[in-house]
């Protein structure tokens, strides 16, 4: 029986690994595309650029937007795709809808997820310009290696929070039913 | 949160997480980082020398040579003009997710256990040759797209567009998703057979 159980985990597990690979695929030629990138992924990587000046304002660096540029007049950066969030954005999507959930569950965990990606990206994008104007010797590794490691791992985090959430619950529910059955 | 890993008793995917899970991750993403940094240079010599063996096996003739130096995979090819610059591929893109797979493999409960050592290795192994496979995509694509004249008359319009668009998948998508999806296939699922 449990070895059954075993079995059938598997399955779905590699299962989830065939869908979120196919997704991912889909999911990129979607954006890569030429009429969706302009339409959707510049406009987007535009609004944050004025979201993150609109907090570097606040924090007294004095910047300003051009398209997708935030500029200072002590340092500029250029938010590319890979640096919007999306990337993160796409893997935790496909992550979410590759796994066998409710539609409710998974529509509600999209919406959250993606909110908080991009709350976390925008931490990012303000911290990096931070560094770039006090500390610029640490912006190149903070920018390839610290950032985006952290937010593709938040992204990850997310999914498993998300696909973990009610879990314990239905488990201890199969449980008590299982020993009541026992009885 | 004591249940199987990888599947729970009624055969659904469960995943065990919690504060001692974030702890570890945390800890992993930290040791993944100073082994990274320790080992890039080396690591970048032996992606560079696999790749350019693997880039010369397929040429005819065998002109590509590629040499890691200063954060850098610097692409040559014997029949460049000898005045000409050589484009400097930046290494780090290619191979910073080992710090995400050191990551996820250490939220499992016991990270040095002998399984989940062995199979981190195995997937260390397998996401070297991911990045093998994805310098090779990328020196294609330099020369496909970014040599002018000369990428012309050598690619064509679809070659262009498959290397260019390969290349650009691994650098959005690919190199996040590698790690998870290894750590996913070797960790979970392997873990979940014993």
């Amino acid at each position: 029986m449990k070895d059954e159980a075993k079995t059938r985990g598997r399955r779905r597990s590699l299962g989830f690994l065939a869908r979120f690979l196919a997704l991912l695929v889909v999911f990129y030629f979607l954006v890569a595309w030429g009429p969706v990138n302009d339409a959707v992924i510049v406009p987007f990587t535009g609004a944050i650029a004025r979201v993150s000046s609109l907090v570097l304002s606040v924090l007294g660096e004095g910047t300003h937007v051009e398209g997708t540029e935030i500029r200072s007049d002590r340092f500029a950066v250029n938010i590319e795709n890979g640096c919007n969030g999306v990337e993160t954005a796409l893997l935790f999507g496909s992550a979410v809808l590759a796994f066998p959930a409710p539609w409710k569950r998974r529509l509600a965990g999209l919406a959250l997820g993606l909110v908080a990606i991009q709350i976390i990206n925008l931490v990012r994008v303000v911290s990096l310009f931070w560094i770039g104007v006090h500390k610029p010797s640490l912006f190149s590794s903070s920018h390839t290696v610290l950032w985006q490691s952290v937010v593709v791992l938040c992204g990850v985090l997310l999914f498993l929070l998300w696909a973990t959430w009610g879990t314990g619950k239905r488990v201890a529910a199969v449980e008590r039913h299982g020993a009541g059955k026992g009885r | 949160m004591a249940r199987a890993k990888g599947a729970d008793a009624a055969g659904r995917i469960s995943i065990p997480i919690d504060r001692r899970a974030l702890g570890r991750l945390v800890l992993g993403f930290l040791g993944g980082l100073v082994l990274w940094l320790v080992f890039s240079a080396p690591y970048e010599r032996v992606i560079a020398a696999a790749a350019e063996a693997a880039l010369r096996t397929f040429e005819s003739p065998a002109v590509t040579s590629l040499k890691a130096s200063g954060g850098e995979i610097l692409v040559d090819r014997a029949d460049f003009p000898p005045s000409s610059p050589r484009p400097g591929l930046p290494a780090a893109d290619l191979h910073f997710n080992f710090v995400l797979l050191c990551a996820l493999f250490a939220m499992t409960p016991r990270p040095f256990s002998p399984g989940n050592f062995g199979r981190f290795w195995a997937a260390a192994a397998l996401l070297a040759v991911v990045h093998v496979a994805a310098l090779i995509l990328q020196v294609e694509s330099v020369y496909a797209t970014q040599l002018g004249p000369w990428s012309q008359a050598h690619y064509g319009p679809v070659a262009r567009n498959l290397w260019a668009g390969a290349f650009h998948f691994y650098l959005i998508a690919g190199r996040f998703a590698a790690p998870f999806v290894l750590w996913w296939g070797l960790g979970r699922i392997a873990d979940s057979r014993r």
